[in-house]
């Protein structure tokens, strides 16, 4: 097992290593990025304005943070499927992750247009923006990871199986996993405690 | 549980097996479920109901650390990627608890 291991790290697994630790500090940073928005949103959770608490149905949140658990797993079912060089499995469970982060998007942005359609407007007060902006880049981080699982279920059947496609599917694995970790954060800080 | 894929380079992210991924999706599924009850049920006052949502968040957020991003210190880079996350952790402290810390005791002095 441990002698397979060495002859597969050939210098082209090395530079992949190198790489993904790029990416990896890229994830980083991201956090970094969502913690400032935490702490905005906690510093300007104050009880003036219009609250949250009104405009909020946790069985709406309830269902989207299943969406994203389901397609947190889904995905990893297609990097087993990646690593049995199976392209046509891989495919299909990237569609159903990609399929489960749309809905998750789906009802996120419903649920906006239907707060900002009972007063709950992101300029109505700090509170208000700093919900939006935290929730919103989220949704837009996963947005963005659903085009790009777009891309990779049109690149897998012309790339095939290479040590490329699995240098990619590793970046996406870390940042579709960091995603279901923020949204953990959001949903407890920004929703459970919300709604108390 | 011996996957034929066990051989391929992991990029320090661990070895990939169904097992696992099963049961870190298995408990973030419980723990969910329990925080949102812990509040929609209205059964607890307000300090237990945020003891709950809070130490849910935190076992949650180690299970998928472990199970699903399989951070651990068996290789090199996966002990590069153990540093540079407790780096960020360290980071986050400082800004979350720094800012609250600096507004509450504004508003202290503001009353």
């Amino acid at each position: 097992m441990h002698a397979d291991a060495v002859v597969v790290h050939d210098h082209h697994g090395e530079h992949d290593a190198i790489d993904v630790f790029g990416f990896w500090l890229y994830i980083m940073t991201d956090c970094i990025l969502f913690g400032c928005l935490f702490a905005t949103y906690l510093v300007l959770n104050t009880p003036h304005g219009p609250a949250l608490k009104d405009y909020l149905d946790l069985y709406d949140v309830l269902v989207e943070t299943f969406f994203l658990l389901v397609s947190n797993f889904t995905f990893c079912l297609a990097m087993l499927a990646l690593n049995q060089n199976h392209v046509r499995r891989v495919q299909f469970w990237l569609f159903i992750t990609f399929l489960l982060g749309a809905s998750f998007v789906f009802l996120e942005v419903k649920e906006f247009i239907h707060m900002a359609g009972e007063g709950f407007r992101w300029d109505v007060s700090g509170h208000a923006s700093s919900f939006f902006t935290l929730v919103g880049t989220h949704g837009f981080h996963v947005s963005c990871g659903l085009i790009w699982i777009l891309f990779l279920i049109i690149q897998l059947p012309f790339f095939k199986i290479t040590h490329i496609m699995r240098r990619r599917m590793t970046y996406l694995g870390l940042f579709w996993n960091f995603l279901d970790i923020v949204w953990i954060f959001v949903f407890t800080i920004v929703y459970l405690m919300g709604a108390l | 549980m011996h996957q034929s894929g066990d051989a391929q380079p992991d990029f320090g992210t661990g070895q990939k097996t169904l097992g696992i991924y099963i049961v870190g999706f298995i408990s973030c599924v419980l723990l969910t479920i329990l925080s949102f009850w812990a509040v929609m049920s209205g059964l607890f006052s307000k300090m237990e109901v945020l003891g709950i949502i809070f130490t849910s968040a935190f076992i949650q957020f180690i299970v998928q650390v472990i199970c699903f991003l399989r951070l651990n210190t068996q290789t090199e880079q996966g002990k590069t990627n153990v540093m540079s996350f407790v780096f960020t952790l360290v980071i986050l402290v400082c800004i979350v608890a720094g800012s609250l810390w600096i507004m509450w005791n504004l508003h202290y002095y503001m009353m």
